[in-house]
């Protein structure tokens, strides 16, 4: 048993010192994002439950960033709720933003519950695939963010720097994953939950499962014009860069699911 | 004789329930259990983001197995072990591992709401429409909301 230590110069020094606990790991980059309590009460701090509720879907929405710290047990449910509801005249106001809230409660008390579902698929895809037509592991492309299609590049070139990812841009993400490559979901959570802060096996799992269709009704699919509608400025977004995405949700889903038409 | 806390990476907070309960004068501690942290296959930004939390933690880190080292300082603080509750079935089976010979008292945090365990949970829905008066109250306590 070694003791580790606890008093650093700097912030590169821990990086440094952090970096030598794990040399197995081939990339010792930090992100931004800084852990520890002290962090997560500035961002508690800066939380504006009212407009979340408007913009959350917005890549450049009002959304929190306080996924890390609740992940970790830094920040409860609880307080962050007690201290969104201390921002509003009626709770009302702010029923998206402990919806939110209420999503991670809910994906903690299924792991609690079904353990087995975290890496299980729940239900069969709605799909019109059986699980064993995805393939088991994630292209390399995909896992270098060198997709060719250019939104998807970004979304990936962000996780891997920062470890954080918008919530519509996991989505997204996830879809092309699963449905544009035909990759079964486990193969994508396993590759989040490698790289997000905020990585969870209950949230971040059966969101894929969610996406995948196996813990939903049907899956989950989006379009260029949809993503336009909610990319911040810095996406790009051009039809020639993203052909792959560019067609109706019709179109795309004949193209994805073209033995669903045929069943129903 | 005072408790040994293991605060694991469900629970990086001083503000656990967890120490209304343990004994004046314990002892926290985190364990860098590199097997672990190898099967989880944690990247380094998430590591760095553990361990930046733990140096604002009143608590000791050590590196090793965690029944090793929890066994260990439990025996030089007393032989009680209080753990926040997990739904980590591997940090689950260190627990069971450490009952053999200790005791150790799980405590749960605070909920976000307070609902039968029963609850239907086949879909989010179903889970919101008999959470959703609580959640909107402070503290998730019964009662209307807005």
């Amino acid at each position: 048993m070694d003791e580790l230590a606890r008093e650093f110069p700097s912030r590169e020094a821990l990086v440094d010192y952090v970096a030598g606990l794990c040399p197995r790991l081939d990339d010792h980059r930090a992100s931004e994002i800084a852990g520890g309590e002290s962090a997560a009460r500035e961002r508690l701090q800066a939380i504006e439950p009212k407009r979340y509720g408007r913009t959350r879907n917005f890549l450049d929405g009002a959304v929190t960033g306080l996924s890390p710290y609740i992940r970790h047990g830094i920040l409860t449910l609880d307080e962050v709720r007690n201290e969104a509801l201390g921002r509003c005249e009626r709770p009302a106001q702010i029923e998206k933003f402990i919806q939110e809230l209420a999503w991670r409660d809910y994906w903690q008390r299924v792991y609690r519950r079904h353990p087995e579902r975290i890496w299980q698929d729940v239900e069969d895809y709605k799909t019109g695939f059986l699980a064993d037509e995805y393939t088991d592991e994630l292209p390399a492309d995909i896992a270098a963010g060198e997709t060719g299609v250019a939104c998807i590049d970004q979304f990936i070139a962000t996780l891997l720097t920062s470890g954080y990812l918008h919530n519509h841009a996991r989505m997204y993400l996830a879809s092309y994953v699963v449905h544009w490559r035909r990759v079964r979901w486990q193969a994508g959570a396993r590759w989040f939950l490698h790289h997000l802060l905020d990585g969870d096996p209950a949230s971040n799992n059966l969101s894929w499962q969610w996406v995948a269709s196996t813990f939903a009704n049907k899956p989950y699919i989006f379009s260029l014009d949809n993503l336009r509608k909610y990319a911040s400025d810095d996406i790009n977004v051009a039809s020639a860069d993203n052909a792959e995405i560019d067609a109706s949700y019709d179109e795309l889903t004949r193209r994805l699911f073209p033995r669903l038409g045929k069943s129903s | 004789m005072s408790d040994l806390v293991w605060l694991h990476e469900d629970a990086l907070s001083m503000d656990h329930p967890v120490f209304d309960r343990a004994a004046p004068g314990s002892l926290a501690v985190y364990v860098w259990d590199d097997a672990y942290l190898q099967q989880v296959d944690y990247g380094f930004k998430r590591l760095l983001f553990i361990y930046e939390s733990l140096l604002e933690l009143d608590a000791r880190i050590v590196r090793g197995d965690f029944v090793d080292c929890l066994g260990r300082l439990a025996r030089e603080q007393g032989g009680r072990i209080r753990v926040p509750e997990t739904p980590n079935p591997r940090l689950q089976q260190v627990v069971e591992q450490l009952r053999g010979e200790f005791e150790v008292d799980v405590v749960d945090g605070r909920p976000f709401v307070s609902l039968p365990r029963e609850a239907d949970l086949r879909r989010f829905f179903r889970y919101w429409n008999k959470a959703r008066g609580a959640a909107m109250n402070a503290g998730g306590g019964a009662g209307e909301s807005c």
